[in-house]
């Protein structure tokens, strides 16, 4: 455990002095930055997906909402970037707990097709909803007054030690124990005094708060958003994908995945962007027959001695 | 009135529909405990084929429902032998059947996509204008065609669930599966089965969809929704079951054009899920199975 949390603390450091002393350049240093945010994305759909087991197949809903919340009260009232997000996360996190609260009641493939059915309503709400959202136009944030792009590098390093310092904590508190035996069996954990209602409350309210979040770092990071992308169905199986390549579950997994479909996005599919839906697929179904664990599952194997975190 | 009278049978010739489709993901799920999340991908390939089918060999969508059948037994049965089978039972591959059948349902996406383009395409049929008048409204030929259709399938899967042996099979199986092996029916041919008779079911909702409505490679996931509410509505118990559950949702989104915008008319499902779950927590799923 010290062993981890030393890792992670050296692996923070080299990543923050990194841009500053060596010479990379604008595109990778930006892409590198997105990527931070995408990694802490997929942690948040891990804490759902992964530790409670529920697949949600609707959290861009939460980027969307975090997104146009941040961006409109920059945009209206000149806020603090910073405030911001998190003022959109909160937004995002208590939209959640709207959904969320009746359909997590629902267990596995129930609440898993119930979350399309949000991503859709909200798509929809989003793009008719113009006088907020400005509809398929979309909406364009004040150039100067933010972070630029440049050091927005460094925020998605904030975001991404954040995310994971929670899956951490999530995963090793008594919360963790909770996460789990709900995650085997909810009624047996219900006869033991574990509230499954008020875990995955918890749970969701953060992992949408974090996607929230996120969404305000990526309209900062855009400088434009419109509603068919922010709430779009890719965005919501980008979060799946990222988590399950890298591995569900897991902490190193969902970074890695986040890793492994940028270098995808940016290089592959900058080529070939007919095949992308497919790929994806292609990836989900030979992780599911094969590495059910992922990237983080095959590195356990090949280091069976080294426990992954 | 007369406007409420032609929304009613609006409502009702679109239940037909909705029981038809939402029927082989109920079977899927009866049996194998497992949600075809490729179900609205099936859906979307079968109106694509009946597309075709009718541009290239000006087969009506109608005769092509036979084609469309088996071709999709065939391929249900085929994610089954070389995908599904491998997954674990129990909650573990109830998650892994949810990705990977997702993973499937983008794969049918994406190749719908490159060989079709990602254009609408509708089915004109020299019929398709034509329509009946009753009482002062008028339908068109084409949802009554497609309500008769539905209604003859339901009621020959009906028999077939419970006048064959491979039907009160398949009803045990839902039941219980060890017993089965007990009994001597070879549970796992009844899954093979049951997956090709499901997907073969979402076939024929995908023809008649092509008759109905426009379609792109995206089309589906609506579809998928609408399914999984009407099970939750009307439980897995019964054709009856399903034909209520398919008319309360039919009701629903056809009545609700006098409180919300036409453009949310998708939502109202989703709504009616929330509602359905709230008022009985756990849904109306219980513990019911096929029987």
């Amino acid at each position: 455990m010290k062993r981890q949390a030393g890792g992670f603390v050296l692996a923070l450091a080299v990543l923050w002095v990194a841009p500053l002393v060596l010479p990379i350049g604008d595109y990778t240093h930006n892409i590198i930055g997105l990527t931070f945010m995408f990694a802490a994305t997929a942690l948040a759909w891990n804490w759902l997906g992964g530790y409670v087991g529920q697949i949600s197949f609707g959290h861009a809903a939460m980027f969307g909402v975090g997104g146009f919340v941040a961006a409109r009260l920059i945009i209206a009232f000149g806020l603090p970037t910073g405030v911001a997000w998190v003022v959109g996360g909160l937004t995002a996190g208590a939209y959640a707990l709207v959904w969320g609260h009746p359909t997590l009641r629902l267990r596995g493939p129930y609440f898993s097709i119930a979350t399309i059915g949000v991503g859709e309503a909200s798509r929809l709400i989003a793009t008719y909803w113009s006088g907020f959202t400005g509809g398929s136009s979309g909406l364009s944030l004040p150039l100067s007054g933010g972070p630029t792009k440049y050091q927005l590098y460094w925020y998605g390093l904030y975001l991404l030690a954040a995310a994971v310092v929670i899956s951490y904590w999530l995963r090793t508190s008594r919360i963790g124990l909770a996460l789990l035996a709900i995650k085997e069996d909810v009624e047996a954990a219900g006869d033991v005094g574990v509230s499954a209602t008020r875990y995955q409350n918890l749970v969701l309210f953060l992992s949408g708060t974090m996607v929230g979040v996120c969404g305000g770092f990526y309209a900062s990071y855009q400088a434009f958003i419109d509603p068919q992308d922010m709430f779009s169905f890719d965005r919501s199986i980008s979060l799946i994908l990222m988590a399950v390549i890298g591995g569900i579950g897991t902490i190193l997994g969902p970074v890695l995945g986040a890793v492994v479909l940028v270098i995808i996005q940016e290089f592959l599919l900058a080529s070939y962007s007919d095949y992308y839906l497919g790929l994806y697929g292609t990836l989900l179904v030979l992780i599911i027959l094969f590495e059910p664990l992922g990237l983080a599952g095959l590195l356990a194997r090949l280091k069976p001695l080294r426990s992954t975190p | 009135m007369r406007e409420v009278f032609t929304l009613a049978v609006s409502a009702v010739l679109l239940a037909g529909f909705y029981a038809a489709m939402a029927y082989g993901l109920g079977l899927i799920y009866g049996v194998l405990r497992i949600v075809n999340l490729a179900h609205g991908g099936i859906i979307m390939a079968a109106a694509y084929l009946t597309w075709q089918l009718f541009e290239r060999f000006g087969v009506d969508p109608y005769i092509a429902i036979p084609v469309a059948l088996v071709v999709f037994f065939a391929l249900g049965a085929g994610i089954y032998l070389g995908l599904v089978r491998f997954l674990p039972r129990g909650p573990a591959g109830a998650v892994q059947s949810l990705l990977l059948l997702f993973g499937v349902w983008l794969i049918i996406r994406n190749v719908a996509y490159l060989l079709f383009t990602g254009n609408e395409q509708a089915i004109h049929t020299s019929y398709a204008t034509r329509s009946v008048t009753v009482f002062g409204s008028s339908f068109s030929v084409t949802r009554i065609l497609v309500f008769a259709i539905a209604v003859v399938a339901l009621l020959l899967l009906h028999l077939l669930l419970t006048r064959t042996y491979l039907g009160k099979a398949i009803r045990a199986v839902a039941q219980n599966p060890d017993s089965c092996t007990l009994a001597g029916i070879d549970v796992e041919r009844v899954r093979i089965f049951t997956f090709g008779l499901g997907t073969a079911l979402a076939g024929l909702a995908g023809v008649l969809a092509s008759t109905l409505f426009a379609f792109n490679p995206s089309f589906g996931a609506a579809e998928l929704l609408k399914s999984f509410v009407i099970i939750v509505l009307g439980g897995l118990g019964s054709i009856v079951g399903i034909a209520l559950g398919a008319c309360v949702l039919a009701f629903a989104e056809v009545f609700s054009i006098y409180v919300v915008p036409p453009y949310l008319t998708s939502a109202v499902g989703f709504v009616l899920l929330v509602v359905v779950l709230v008022l009985r927590p756990g849904g109306l799923f219980g513990q019911r199975v096929l029987r």
